[in-house]
């Protein structure tokens, strides 16, 4: 079996608390991957462990038979992982293309970047973006000035534009009308394929809509994996889950 | 902006935001026809300098979102490198029978210290001027930058900094001259050229390294590193997310800005005729932040003429009987009504009324402006 990317036994706690107890996950290349779990599961945290804003006490990451647990943040961007947070994080004092140019990381060296852009070289690039992901009549708006919804995309186009083999997205749906979710949905099955995805996501509706295989967390450790079907009827997940009616609902 | 254009290309825009700069500069450049008197034009290149100063304050706070509250650090080393130079040059008046400066004879220095020995060349002190303060700073910024120092501790730090060796200086009167600092300088000479610190050609010497600092500093605003420093101030964390390290691009401009502050303080000892722990003092550095936020410190050109207006006004007002003891109190007023009621300054009221402006130009006949926005950006 060839992952991807493969988590082993890692280990984090936030003042005694084990957010992460043990957990084990492996992504192969190309696939969705939905992580779901109940409030306070360690699905953030996974993915601050991936990109690296938080460091694991114990247990390894590899990715690409690269070990990202002791790297930079912006080591581990280089070497190919992207991340959509859960508050969307954007640049809003600068324009909507300015964020997508900023994004489009294609030489990170501070000497490389001192050259001009007057040719406008990838100005397509940041039009086809924005395009994309429906900015194209805020190209020139500073980001602030942008709806939550639209922040979102505006994130996600990031994302895009990063172009980043593991794609780390966290609750990317938030804030989105059901359109806007639908939309969501079909750019991530493009996505898919080219890019790894992991997407942490609470709607089980555009879960079921996109992820190919899920894992349900629990108390900082893998409860279950598989389908939808696979995980609903797992008893144990129904358990974690218990009070709240089922997982449709959590 | 003319409406019907659809999304102005990068050039025209480039344009239309390199205009207010090169106006501005064109009005620096014909000011010495209009003024027909060489004490006040001396005034005015005193201010000039400041402006460049404020530039260079502008680049690191305004666009890196790194408040440099030591900033005067870097125009005091530029300016002791020239003056160090312009004292050697002063053989054999002011000096003692061994070509040493006055004030190392009457403190009892028997030689030239070894850091003063390459100063007897121009084009060393001048490099001097620039890197020195670039160094200090790139050194400092890698210490805090790389220890994700940041906001008011920065300050803090730079601060405390720019005091301590403030403090070195006076405290070493006999290589540095003290608290009188050095004094009685030769003119500088470049080329054949004398500069004189009352002639025109002081003047348009001044003049000219407005302009490129200007352009320097907009051209690196308007780079795609420039770009990622203005993101980093934004939101500095999501930075290091794209790959970018963060604390490089930190680092280089801190020590751009530090440069150009060194560049200006060169010029204000050719200026002043002399360089002074002052020069590296907290009030003037506090000034600057002063000048930076009345001007607009997202507006390069606005930082520059903040620093000429209101540093006029200071020394009209510090000149005047009734402000002499007062004028403090005047600047920290404007300061705070500045920072309550323009956050961006008087180069962010221009930028709204221009946008009012062409907005009303177009209502009439039009449906509700569209053009609006486009003239969003800084210069």
């Amino acid at each position: 079996m060839s992952s991807h990317l493969d988590l082993r036994d890692v280990s984090v706690s936030f003042n005694g608390f084990k957010a992460l107890n043990s957990l084990n996950m492996s992504v192969r290349k190309g696939e969705l991957r939905c992580l779901i779990g109940p409030n306070g599961a360690g699905k953030t945290t996974a993915l601050d462990i991936i990109c690296g804003k938080v460091k694991p006490s114990a247990g390894t990451v590899s990715f690409d038979g690269t070990a990202l647990q002791d790297l930079e943040e912006y080591e581990i961007a280089r070497a190919g992982v992207g991340r959509k947070f859960q508050v969307p994080s954007v640049f809003r004092e600068l324009s909507v293309s300015e964020n997508l140019d900023v994004a489009r990381a294609r030489r990170t060296s501070v000497l490389g970047n001192l050259r001009w852009n007057i040719g406008n070289s990838g100005r397509e690039d940041v039009e086809r973006l924005a395009e994309l992901v429906g900015l194209t009549e805020q190209l020139d708006r500073p980001a602030a000035y942008l709806s939550h919804g639209q922040t979102q995309w505006l994130e996600i186009g990031m994302l895009v534009a990063q172009d980043a083999e593991l794609i780390l997205m966290d609750e990317p749906t938030a804030g989105m009308t059901a359109q806007e979710t639908r939309k969501t949905a079909e750019l991530f099955a493009r996505l898919k394929g080219r890019h790894t995805l992991i997407v942490v996501e609470h709607d089980m509706g555009f879960v079921k809509a996109i992820g190919d295989v899920i894992s349900v967390m629990h108390m900082g450790q893998m409860l279950a994996e598989g389908t939808a079907a696979e995980v609903e009827a797992h008893p144990e997940v129904r358990r974690a889950y218990l009070g709240s009616g089922g997982i449709s609902h959590a | 902006m003319p409406p019907n254009v659809p999304s102005s290309s990068g050039l025209q825009r480039l344009i239309a935001q390199l205009a207010p700069l090169l106006i501005v500069c064109a009005v620096v450049f014909a000011l010495p026809v209009l003024l027909n008197n060489d004490f006040l034009l001396n005034k005015v290149a005193r201010y000039l300098v400041l402006g460049i100063l404020t530039i260079s304050l502008g680049l690191s706070w305004g666009f890196g979102g790194i408040l440099n509250l030591g900033q005067a650090m870097s125009f005091g080393l530029g300016s002791y490198a020239m003056a160090m130079a312009l004292k050697l040059k002063t053989v054999p008046v002011h000096t003692g029978a061994s070509g040493l400066p006055d004030f190392m004879v009457w403190n009892n220095v028997a030689h030239l210290p070894w850091f003063w020995e390459p100063f007897r060349s121009l084009s060393f002190a001048i490099a001097a001027g620039l890197i020195v303060p670039a160094l200090v700073a790139a050194a400092l910024g890698w210490f805090m930058f790389r220890g994700r120092v940041t906001g008011v501790y920065v300050s803090i730090i730079t601060l405390a900094t720019m005091v301590v060796i403030n403090l070195v200086i006076i405290d070493q009167q006999s290589y540095t001259g003290g608290f009188n600092g050095i004094t009685d300088l030769a003119q500088l000479e470049i080329f054949g050229v004398a500069f004189d610190a009352y002639g025109r050609a002081t003047y348009y010497l001044v003049a000219g390294c407005v302009l490129l600092s200007l352009l320097v500093a907009f051209a690196f605003t308007k780079s795609k590193a420039g770009l990622i420093v203005q993101a980093i101030r934004d939101h500095e964390s999501r930075v290091r997310y794209f790959g970018y390290d963060v604390a490089l691009y930190q680092i280089f401009v801190f020590a751009l800005s530090a440069a150009i502050a060194g560049l200006a303080g060169m010029l204000y000892t050719v200026v002043m005729e002399f360089a002074s722990p002052t020069f590296l003092g907290v009030q003037l550095s506090l000034s600057v932040v002063v000048w930076c936020a009345v001007g607009g410190r997202q507006s390069l050109v606005g930082a520059f003429l903040g620093a000429v207006l209101v540093a006029g006004m200071q020394g009209a007002l510090s000149e005047s009987a009734a402000f002499l003891e007062t004028w403090t109190l005047v600047m920290g007023a404007l300061f705070v009504l500045v920072v309550l009621f323009l956050p961006k300054g008087l180069a962010g009221l221009a930028q709204a009324a221009l946008r009012w402006i062409v907005q009303r130009r177009q209502a009439p006949g039009r449906g509700v402006a569209q053009g609006v926005g486009q003239t969003e950006g800084s210069t």
